[in-house]
């Protein structure tokens, strides 16, 4: 049946019934908790995605590995990351791996992708919550292209913590990425008081209180003040 | 402008030191300055003229800042606000329930002349209030202002203590009859049970307003031993709206009983406790409570000698809250002797049998049916027509169809296939047909709104209808 299901994968496109390719359905819920099964059908998955296969397949494919995907998946998805085409599917899968490895393909893709995969990439860097990514990130805060330096706001608010903030603190943000940047900074802030350090929170919700800030933001800001001294008091 | 950006920049300062003292220490200090300085923070925001940032330290003053220290310094700012900041200060610390609140409460109620802030000070006393106050809350409820009156009555429903019920009833005995029917009301809010007796002595006060609070405290929470008690009052009530309430009340009780027979059996007991001349006037309340026991009685009366009490008894039928005094009615207009003993019959037949009760909707076009083929006059002819649209069928439709086409029926034929086509789930699945009998409908009504509405639900829209005046 799966041998069956691998040989359909080969014609499957838009449109063709989904019947054919189902027991790789199946596989991937039966070979739960079962090591090997997994590993063998993580590699058959993995050869399929290298050889001829249409973009609806490969899609397919994608999403099996986002549920099953090791770090033996990460090279074959990782080698799709700057094409047009594909790099949205295998973030699909890479963000959701918890190897850390596919943690490690998105970082080393970000400076060699541009334009909207750049952006992509950031996005799935930011939805892993990836603390080791902020040095990079936080170098595009700066980017000429102000939806890259605003999706890499958007990526620290998302990693949140202490050094996401500072790195956001220092930022230059152009005048249309700052609203972004004010957006990470009380993402950060929340953050940091769910995880019960008030005080670095406080430190920013006291940056975002002056008059020179928009009257949501200094809104946002007091709100905030007064959840952490209600922590605190 | 100029105020405003200094106020904000003055409360913008004092969270920045406040909280930088606050926190930066934070490890140092002990609990009690950590939460002083947090208490400032919101007492500061508290008049802050902006709404919003006014409503997240109300936030805070609802929920956080635990202890009557606290409460006490957030009420303090009672003082100090403009009206609507005072509005809502007041909600907040009675949601915060904290009693230490109550004396700035008491002494904003004492001082203030605005209307909107003593509303509020006054509801802030259901949830904040002693026993003591019982008096302060009392007198509200004869203040000039709705608002007092309906924030006192609301506070006095909610105030917790064991000896409320108790005062409130001993308030009822000197009170002016305004304020007593409001206390009736509160008591029955408040399912004061032990209170029934006092209720049922007050259904005969001398005074409308009273009698009709009672009467309806006894409909909310009276019991089935009340209901020969209450007969007196239904008797004095004037005849009119106030006499039908009462009877709908002593309705409401005998609906406690669940057995038919029981039921009946009640009412007939406390109605031979009345004076046999007075008796007859209880017959429409009969009529009210309805079950197969009281149908011939009422009938044999309806049917009898005398036109007074004949008449007494056909409202009593049409009064019944089924349908199965349905033949009953007919047969009696059938067979009267007296036009308007067969008027009454017969618009009391079609009232019935248009009641939208357990019956199925073809069965209340079955009877719009039976009512047609007996119908004598173009008045009772147009009564069925109109009535028919309380039966939600298609066959409905059909059956008023043809009087489009008999110009003394046709405005009342428009009216009725509007108001089936008002239902999506009779239109809908006979969209064909409704449409063109709606067509007919546009061509030829006279009210524009009934022409409106044929267009609206031809387009499959909807339309609302306008809410009822209150009387």
């Amino acid at each position: 049946m799966l041998d069956e299901a691998f040989e359909a994968l080969k014609k499957f496109d838009w449109g063709t019934d989904v019947a054919a390719v189902a027991p790789i359905d199946d596989a991937v819920a039966a070979t739960h908790g079962q090591a090997d099964a997994r590993r063998d059908l993580e590699q058959r998955l993995v050869a399929a995605l290298g050889g001829k296969l249409s973009r609806d397949a490969q899609d397919y494919v994608c999403r099996k590995l986002a549920i099953i995907g090791t770090a033996a998946a990460v090279p074959a998805l990782a080698s799709r990351l700057g094409a047009p085409h594909h790099s949205h599917m295998a973030r699909f899968a890479l963000e959701r791996m918890p190897a850390p490895e596919a943690a490690q393909a998105l970082r080393d893709a970000l400076p060699k992708v541009t334009g909207d995969l750049k952006i992509g990439v950031l996005s799935s860097i930011g939805a892993r919550r990836d603390k080791a990514a902020i040095a990079a990130v936080s170098g595009l805060l700066s980017d000429n292209d102000p939806s890259i330096a605003t999706a890499a706001a958007h990526a620290l608010g998302a990693i949140g913590g202490a050094k996401s903030a500072q790195a956001l603190a220092a930022a230059r943000p152009s005048k249309s990425s700052k609203p972004a940047v004010i957006d990470a900074q009380l993402a950060c802030a929340e953050s940091l008081l769910a995880e019960k350090n008030e005080a670095e929170a406080m430190k920013i919700y006291q940056s975002l209180a002056g008059d020179h800030q928009g009257r949501l933001v200094r809104l946002a800001a007091t709100r905030g003040m007064l959840a952490c001294a209600s922590k605190q008091g | 402008m100029l105020r405003k950006m200094i106020d904000r920049w003055m409360v913008v300062g004092v969270l920045l030191a406040l909280s930088a003292a606050t926190l930066s220490h934070a490890k140092l200090l002990a609990a009690e300055p950590q939460q002083d300085d947090f208490v400032q923070m919101i007492v500061q925001l508290i008049a802050n003229p902006d709404q919003d940032f006014r409503a997240a330290a109300l936030e805070q003053v609802r929920s956080a800042a635990a202890g009557a220290e606290a409460t006490k310094r957030f009420a303090a700012q009672l003082t100090r606000l403009d009206a609507p900041g005072l509005v809502a200060l007041l909600s907040a610390l009675a949601d915060r329930g904290d009693v230490a609140a109550r004396p700035a409460v008491l002494n904003l109620l004492a001082s203030s002349r605005d209307e909107s802030v003593r509303a509020a000070a006054i509801a802030a006393l259901g949830k904040l209030g002693q026993p003591e106050d019982l008096p302060l809350l009392v007198k509200a409820l004869s203040a000039k202002s709705t608002a007092e009156r309906a924030a006192a009555r609301a506070s006095l429903t909610q105030i917790r203590g064991e000896t409320i019920t108790q005062s409130l009833a001993a308030e009822l005995k000197s009170a002016s009859p305004d304020v007593k029917a409001a206390l009736i009301e509160v008591l029955a809010t408040r399912r004061a049970t032990e209170e029934l007796p006092t209720f049922v002595a007050a259904t005969v006060d001398d005074n409308a307003q009273v009698r009709g609070a009672a009467m309806a405290a006894l409909g909310q929470i009276g019991q089935p031993g009340q209901i020969a008690a209450m007969l007196p009052g239904v008797l004095k009530a004037k005849k009119g709206a106030e006499r039908d309430a009462a009877e709908k009340n002593v309705a409401l009780v005998c609906a406690r009983i669940a057995n038919e027979n029981e039921r009946a059996e009640a009412l007939i007991q406390a109605v031979d406790a009345i004076d046999p001349a007075q008796r007859d006037e209880l017959l429409s309340l009969v009529g009210r409570v309805g079950g197969k026991k009281l149908i011939n009685f009422v009938a044999s009366i309806a049917t009898g000698e005398d036109a007074a009490r004949r008449k007494l008894a056909i409202d009593a039928l049409s009064k019944w809250p089924d349908a199965s005094v349905a033949d009953k009615l007919l047969e009696i207009a059938e067979k009267a002797h007296y036009p308007e003993e067969r008027t009454q019959a017969f618009q009391g037949y079609v009232k019935i049998a248009a009641t939208r009760d357990k019956r199925s909707d073809r069965q209340r076009l079955d009877r719009m049916k039976q009512a047609m083929t007996v119908a004598r006059t173009p008045e009772e002819r147009s009564l069925v027509i109109n009535r028919a649209r309380t039966a939600y069928d298609v066959e409905t439709l059909r059956f008023v169809l043809p009087y489009l086409d008999q110009p003394q029926f046709a405005q009342v034929a428009c009216e009725t296939i509007v108001e089936l086509a008002h239902h999506r789930e009779v239109r809908d699945p006979n969209k064909a047909e409704f449409d063109k009998a709606l067509d007919k409908v546009i061509q030829i009504a006279k009210n524009p709104v009934l022409v409106d509405r044929a267009n609206r639900y031809k387009r499959g829209e909807t339309w609302e209808r306008p809410a009822k005046r209150a009387s």
